[in-house]
């Protein structure tokens, strides 16, 4: 598209989204450990808001790198963020309970190279460029691990990558029925990289509100947990599979009637079945 | 040799399953107007052409179609891997997947839109109603297919990949098939039939969209309507031959040699290259010459 991309100015300065965001990401990951602690997996949830902390920074900072003009590039921010998110969390899994914590290190040094290279070898020379893609690979890393607790039940490595199937009416452990052997992962990437770019992407336009973006990257975030609720039914146990439905469906219908809301708000006029209206003095 | 004949069957139904899924996906990209076209329906109401066209940015379609296969093919899986019949299953996810395929085009009319407000251009919920759905049943037939075709390769072939992934390879894939075929009939004939054949798009005409039908206002179930007989054939051709021989050509010559299939891959890379010089220099020749100031790059 070639379409010039213009960003509403005023809101929360994104300096305090950061930080919002990425304490609460960490915090509601770290939280997750309850389920080791009380050795259950009901408290996985909490793993998907993490994720939708995480979305909703990334979202902000997506906004703030494409106001330098970067149109068909709102999408491919994404898909860079959770590149060079995948990479980072899948080696802070083998950590253990250090995991966030590396995921957000490594992840930082990962795409402050990215950065560096589109920055000085490619030469786009964006101000914001290395800061920006070093925030989107956080956030990309976050989300990922958020997702895969959610989906897995715990971000240790090994209880991510081997599962258990029945064979013959056995329980055997299996690399094939697990959330990286089944690549699972692949999923949670893609529900990852279309959420964190969807909101900047679909609002952009010169009456673009950052409520409205925002209250969408919420959304995104809700409905993509909707569906890895689904998916950790075969994970995790019957019981806290449903109160990650729960959660997500609440989360997801809140966000998405405040959202309609706040585009109706926005909206130059809000009508049904009605004929186009041509501006005045005509086209 | 029964291994082979087995193998060729198996190709035959997955090359007729994605034809039927390339068609529904380039019928439902141009009824959302997603890809290339959908900047001309941006730009329209920023030039004066207030419209009542759908606008379902979400991403371009190949990162698109790559999130809504492999969530259908994901959600499969997870069902496959709890007993339940591998045909429910596929039904669930991609039941499931077209849900947020749904939602997602929703949220990106209303954003889009509501952030023209400066130029006058209203929000029709009339459109999201009628629209929306229309959009989700193609896509539904789209992605069913896909992951019904990945499931073949994965039970029947003993593909190595999990469902998810080839879901994910091939749901890209169906995207770009269907992006780069079906997409210039809908986005450079149908938005600009105003314009004398063979203007190409010059920027006077920017945004100067079909905007009003023979009778009415052009909806863009209409556009649906219009790309079903050429584009959306087209895609399905296109998706449909490229998973064929891709597969036939190593269920085939696999046998001979692992290198085989890989050499036959290449030969039909450039038959196919002869192929499409050939229908361009004969395409230019029969519908004139074009200009540089014509040839508008595509966006």
């Amino acid at each position: 598209m070639t379409v010039k991309v213009e960003v509403g100015a005023g809101g929360i300065p994104h300096n305090q989204i950061l930080i919002y965001g990425l304490v609460g990401s960490l915090v509601l990951i770290y939280l997750t450990y309850l389920n080791v602690i009380f050795d259950t997996t009901v408290f996985s949830f909490l793993g998907g808001l993490g994720a939708v902390a995480a979305l909703v920074w990334g979202t902000d900072t997506i906004k703030h790198l494409c106001s330098y003009g970067l149109g068909t590039g709102v999408p491919s921010a994404g898909m860079i963020a959770l590149g060079s998110g995948v990479v980072a969390m899948l080696l802070a899994t083998t950590t253990g309970i250090l995991a966030p914590i590396v995921a957000l290190i490594v992840s930082a040094i990962v795409g402050a190279i990215a950065g560096f290279l589109a920055n000085k070898v490619v030469r786009m020379d964006i101000p914001v460029m290395i800061m920006s893609l070093t925030e989107l690979a956080i956030v990309g890393a976050l989300t990922l691990l958020g997702f895969a607790v959610m989906v897995g039940g715990t971000f240790d490595f090994l209880g991510l990558a081997v599962g258990t199937t029945t064979f013959l009416g056995f329980t055997v452990e299996s690399y094939a029925a697990s959330v990286i052997g089944g690549s699972i992962v692949a999923v949670l990437f893609m529900l990852g990289a279309i959420a964190i770019q969807h909101s900047f992407n679909a609002c952009l336009g010169p009456g673009e509100q950052q409520d409205r973006t925002l209250m969408l990257a919420a959304e995104c975030g809700f409905l993509s947990m909707i569906v890895i609720s689904v998916m950790s039914f075969a994970f995790i146990g019957f019981i806290p599979a449903v109160i990650s439905l729960v959660v997500s469906v609440a989360g997801w219908y809140y966000t998405y009637a405040k959202y309609i809301e706040l585009s109706k708000r926005d909206a130059y006029a809000w009508l049904d079945a009605k004929p186009i209206l041509e501006p005045k003095g005509g086209a | 040799m029964e291994q082979i004949l087995f193998g060729i069957g198996i190709t035959a139904m997955a090359g007729a399953l994605a034809t039927v899924a390339g068609a529904a996906e380039d019928t439902e990209s141009d009824i959302g107007s997603q890809g290339d076209p959908n900047s001309q329906v941006q730009l329209a109401p920023q030039m004066g052409y207030i419209h009542r066209i759908f606008n379902k940015a979400v991403a371009g379609e190949p990162p698109a179609y790559g999130l809504w296969v492999a969530l259908g093919a994901g959600i499969a899986w997870a069902f496959m891997a709890m007993q339940i019949n591998a045909i429910l299953a596929i039904v669930i996810g991609s039941a499931l997947a077209v849900f947020v395929q749904g939602v997602y085009a929703t949220t990106a009319y209303l954003g889009r839109t509501a952030s023209l407000a400066k130029f006058g251009q209203p929000v029709y919920i009339d459109i999201i109603k009628s629209v929306t759905t229309v959009t989700m049943a193609h896509a539904f037939v789209a992605i069913f297919t896909t992951v019904a075709m990945c499931h073949l390769m994965n039970a029947a072939l003993g593909h190595p990949f999990p469902l998810p992934l080839l879901g994910l390879v091939w749901g890209i894939a169906l995207g770009a098939a269907g992006s780069a075929t079906g997409n210039p009939f809908y986005g450079k004939e149908r938005q600009y039939q105003e314009q004398k054949f063979g203007a190409g798009v010059p920027i006077s005409a920017s945004g100067n969209i079909v905007r009003y039908a023979e009778a009415g206002q052009r909806s863009s179930i209409d556009n649906g309507w219009f790309t079903t007989k050429l584009g959306g054939p087209a895609s399905g051709v296109c998706f449909g031959l490229i998973v064929f021989f891709e597969l036939w050509r190593t269920v085939v010559f696999e046998e001979l040699n692992v290198w085989a299939p890989i050499i036959v891959g290449v030969v039909i890379i450039l038959v196919f290259m002869v192929i499409d010089r050939y229908i361009e220099v004969w395409a230019r020749k029969n519908f004139g010459p074009y200009t540089t100031e014509t040839e508008e790059a595509a966006a």
